[in-house]
């Protein structure tokens, strides 16, 4: 078919279907899960990639897209998709809880609601996976257990109920803890012996109710990944310390504005960090070495890292994730390093399986009218375990009952 | 000579402009504006430039088959193909996209910048639902280091208003961003004031337990019995009665009079209705709905009204009346025929407005209209200007105007794009490739600037 490389796609037909589980896509460019983009043809049959070669002949009867490209589903690292309808209202908000009763052992997963209209609006953009994560309140540090889910509004589709611990240090996790960095941390610590301790009564731990102390033997022994908020330089450090008093720890850092000031620390000592490439404001006193070029010095020193939009994940949920590793690309981060960031780096931290997008498989994958990093791209369509989703969602809807290409002049309400 | 004697009882600071005021062509009894805090913004020197070899966008909505553009005095003095050099130095952009500079019409930055320490708590006067009397002005530190970012995302000019907190929040500034040390320096010299008003759910929230307001009826008619107020001061003053000079009811009256353009908070369409006709009831005209996510709902309405939106690419679902958000606003409101503009009020946000009006440009034409680059670029400097009462200024590369232009690396609709070289009044003010940017008082010292000095 036509050789030449056409980056914005072309349809052959007026509109995608609304479930397009049949599919020829004619000079894709196809995203390797290692990021590197090759040109082929797909044909897509039921779903599952029936055919992928350098030449395919063109079928007839079935959808055919020009220049479209392939990804693997988005995995959002760092979201409250599914338990917050309306982050203002606190009767739609389950993030987090005040309460003396339990703190590390409360789980997101007990809350999820997988048809909460933010999944399909994020789904929308290309994001297939999100963890979703619980935030501390009250006095405690710790926010709880977070999930990893697939964004197809199914009842089944949480994937890992347990699939972290979320702790909060830096300004956050001193604020909570009585508003010093030392009792943050020492929480942490005590936490972590907590889990050790045979528990006779319920109450007797340093931090923890003994259903609290449970829930951190996982994170003690290293099969659950320790998510910990923080930002500073010298927060990084007080963690690397932490590991070397208890080496089994999985530990994943969340914001990291200053790690490329202890980049090579951070690599020496296996600690993965999900950062957002926009944040380069001083925002805090916990972030004033904040840097554009923070990803690019994680990147050289060989640390493991994540792309999420923290900066902006109460106002554009997730769905504004590609533009976020876009402008990774825009500040120097090679585009198959940013792709990594947004798929398949946090998917493996959680264990969680995209599938091979290979013929006969039943793949997670999206098709894009053009480079699924860049601004003006959207998804056309988008397959999770090998099914077609929707690619409507509530903004979606209202989208077209007011659309002004739209030719109906009944009442809006009719429409 | 009645606006003499009612400025007898100014201060001194301003009485210069205040009897300036009284020379113009206003007639006796009429209501004048006194002006106070006066621009000293001056342009950094420049020389005479040629750019050359450009790929010109330049926010008239049409199609430019110039590639040259010539400043002399930091002003645009033409604009076309094969231009004359004479002694200006030539710059050959090599085919670089060539824009003007880039408007925000809602920021915050200087009343909330970073750090976001208690202290700098400035944008919101919550002591009262009516603070018509505060001036944004007043509250930005000119070392917020949110400034240099937005000049490295190309924004030359910003417009920073008060909170939201408040029904009458207070008057906003518009700003050149100028590397100054105190905020008259960054004053757009003679643009029109404004004044933040707010609907919805934020003033009865925050008042809701402290007096009131408590619902948006309460609101509506915390408006009213002030534009009631306003109307008697202004009107005894037009009497020649010479009232106490009351700040608040005098930024009202300049509303009425029509000196004061008003910039509204407002998300859900059906309050956007009521506001119009609240306007129309007290005769004064809202310049810009801000925020406005139910913008589309009405855009027949705010096209009828000749009112802008000024909208978000893709924020929603953060608070109740944000629910509805969707990501075709700003094109569906454009489409309807009425102003439409992309705004930050955010510091973040701020640094690549180009890209949330490509997301915004992409998805309106996905949705079956057909918006043409060109038009799609005066969602980010030509509206806001109007929005503002400054496109006789600047918004558009036209001949006369003041010299605000970026260069971008890449397609500025392109995430990749970055400003590699931003002009303000002619002047360099940020250079990519030579590291010419401002740096804030605040971040000298740190490590992010220190370089191969730190230690």
């Amino acid at each position: 078919m036509m050789r030449s490389l056409v980056l914005t796609a072309v349809l052959s037909v007026a509109a995608t279907p609304a479930l397009a589980q049949s599919l020829f896509l004619d000079d894709a460019n196809f995203v390797l899960d290692s990021g590197e983009t090759q040109i082929v043809d797909i044909r897509i049959t039921d779903g599952r990639i029936a055919d992928m070669q350098a030449d395919l002949q063109v079928p007839s009867g079935v959808t055919t897209i020009s220049g479209a490209w392939v990804s693997p589903g988005l995995f959002a690292p760092y979201s409250t998709l599914g338990i917050v309808d309306i982050g203002g209202e606190s009767s739609t908000n389950d993030t987090q809880a005040e309460t003396e009763l339990f703190s590390a052992a409360i789980r997101a997963a007990d809350s999820f609601n997988p048809r909460e209209v933010h999944i399909a609006n994020a789904r929308r953009r290309g994001v297939t996976h999100a963890a979703v994560v619980p935030q501390p309140d009250g006095d405690v540090i710790f926010g709880g257990i977070g999930m990893i889910a697939k964004l197809d509004n199914e009842d089944d589709s949480i994937l890992s109920e347990t699939a972290f611990m979320h702790v909060a240090l830096g300004e956050a996790g001193a604020s909570r803890a009585g508003g010093s960095r030392g009792a943050a941390i020492q929480q942490l610590r005590s936490a972590l012996d907590d889990a050790r301790r045979s528990y006779l009564q319920h109450v007797e731990g340093d931090v923890f109710q003994r259903r609290d102390a449970r829930a951190f033997r996982a994170v003690l022994s290293g099969d659950m990944p320790l998510m910990i908020s923080a930002s500073r330089a010298s927060d990084l450090l007080r963690i690397i310390r932490i590991k070397e008093d208890v080496p089994a720890l999985d530990i994943i850092v969340v914001g990291a504005e200053e790690a490329h000031l202890v980049a090579d620390a951070l690599a020496e000592n296996d600690i993965k960090v999900i950062v957002d490439p926009l944040e380069n404001l001083p925002d805090s006193f916990d972030s004033l070495n904040a840097s554009l070029d923070n990803i690019l010095v994680l990147e050289d020193a060989g640390v493991e890292y994540a792309i999420s939009g923290l900066s902006s994940r109460s106002v554009v949920k997730a769905g504004a994730l590609a533009q976020h590793a876009g402008n990774a690309v825009g500040q120097g981060l090679p585009y198959d390093a940013a792709m990594r960031a947004v798929t398949t780096v946090p998917a493996g931290w959680f264990g969680i399986d995209l599938g091979r997008r290979a013929v006969g498989e039943a793949a997670t994958m999206v098709v894009w009218d053009g480079d699924p990093l860049e601004v003006t791209s959207a998804p056309t369509a988008i397959f999770i375990d090998g099914e077609a989703v929707p690619m409507v969602s509530r903004m979606t809807a209202l989208r077209d009952r007011y659309n002004p290409a739209n030719a109906d002049d009944r009442p809006h309400k009719y429409r | 000579m009645k606006t003499f004697r009612a400025c007898l009882i100014l201060s001194a600071a301003i009485a210069a402009a205040c009897s300036g005021a009284d020379d113009g062509d206003k007639k006796d009894g009429a209501f004048a504006l006194p002006t106070a805090f006066p621009s000293t913004y001056e342009p950094l020197p420049s020389e005479s430039l040629l750019i050359t070899n450009a790929t010109i966008i330049d926010g008239t909505g049409e199609a430019s088959d110039a590639d040259s553009l010539l400043i002399v005095d930091g002003v645009l003095s033409d604009i076309g193909t094969d231009l004359d050099a004479d002694d200006a130095t030539v710059l050959d952009v090599n085919g670089r996209y060539v824009t003007p500079g880039i408007i925000d019409i809602h920021s915050h930055l200087g009343n909330y910048p970073s750090p976001g320490v208690d202290a700098h708590n400035d944008g919101n006067e919550v002591t009262s639902p009516i603070t018509s009397e505060v001036d944004a002005e007043h509250g930005v530190w000119p070392q917020d280091p949110g400034f240099d970012e937005a000049l490295q995302g190309g924004v030359t000019t910003l417009h920073i208003l008060p909170g939201s907190a408040n029904l009458f929040g207070g008057r906003g500034v518009t700003l050149r961003n100028a590397p100054a040390r105190t905020v008259q320096g960054m004053k757009f010299p003679d643009a029109p004031e404004t004044l933040k008003m707010a609907c919805g759910e934020n003033p009865k929230r925050v008042y809701g337990n402290r007096g009131g307001p408590g619902s948006r009826m309460g609101n509506v008619a915390g408006y009213r019995n002030n534009w009631v107020r306003a109307a008697d001061y202004k009107q005894k003053i037009e009497d020649g009665d010479e009232p106490t000079r009351d700040l608040q009811l005098e930024t009202l009256a300049g509303v009425l009079n029509g000196d004061i353009l008003v910039h509204m908070h407002c998300y859900r369409a059906d309050e956007m209705a009521i506001i119009i006709d609240l306007a129309k009831e007290f005769d004064y005209t809202v310049s810009t709905f801000h925020h406005a996510v139910e913008a589309y709902k009405i855009a027949d309405l705010l096209a009828e009204n000749d009112i802008c939106s000024a909208m978000w690419a893709d924020w929603y679902g953060f608070k109740m009346e944000s629910y509805d958000g969707i990501l075709e606003n700003v094109p569906f409101v454009h489409a309807a025929g009425a102003c439409a503009m992309i705004h930050s009020d955010d510091d973040k946000n701020i640094q690549r407005l180009n890209q949330e009006v490509a997301k915004a440009w992409a998805n309106g034409n996905r949705a079956g209209l057909d918006i043409s680059r060109d038009v799609a670029w005066t969602w980010l400097s030509t509206n806001p200007a109007k929005a503002l009462g400054i496109l006789d200024q600047t918004g558009t590369l036209e001949e006369g105007k003041r010299a605000d232009i970026v260069i971008w690396s890449h397609d500025p609709f392109s995430v990749r794009a970055r400003p590699d070289q931003v002009y303000m009044d002619g002047a360099l003010m940020f250079d990519r490739e030579n590291g010419l940017k401002p740096v804030s008082d605040f971040r000298l010292g740190t490590f992010a600037t220190l370089g191969e000095a730190r230690p």
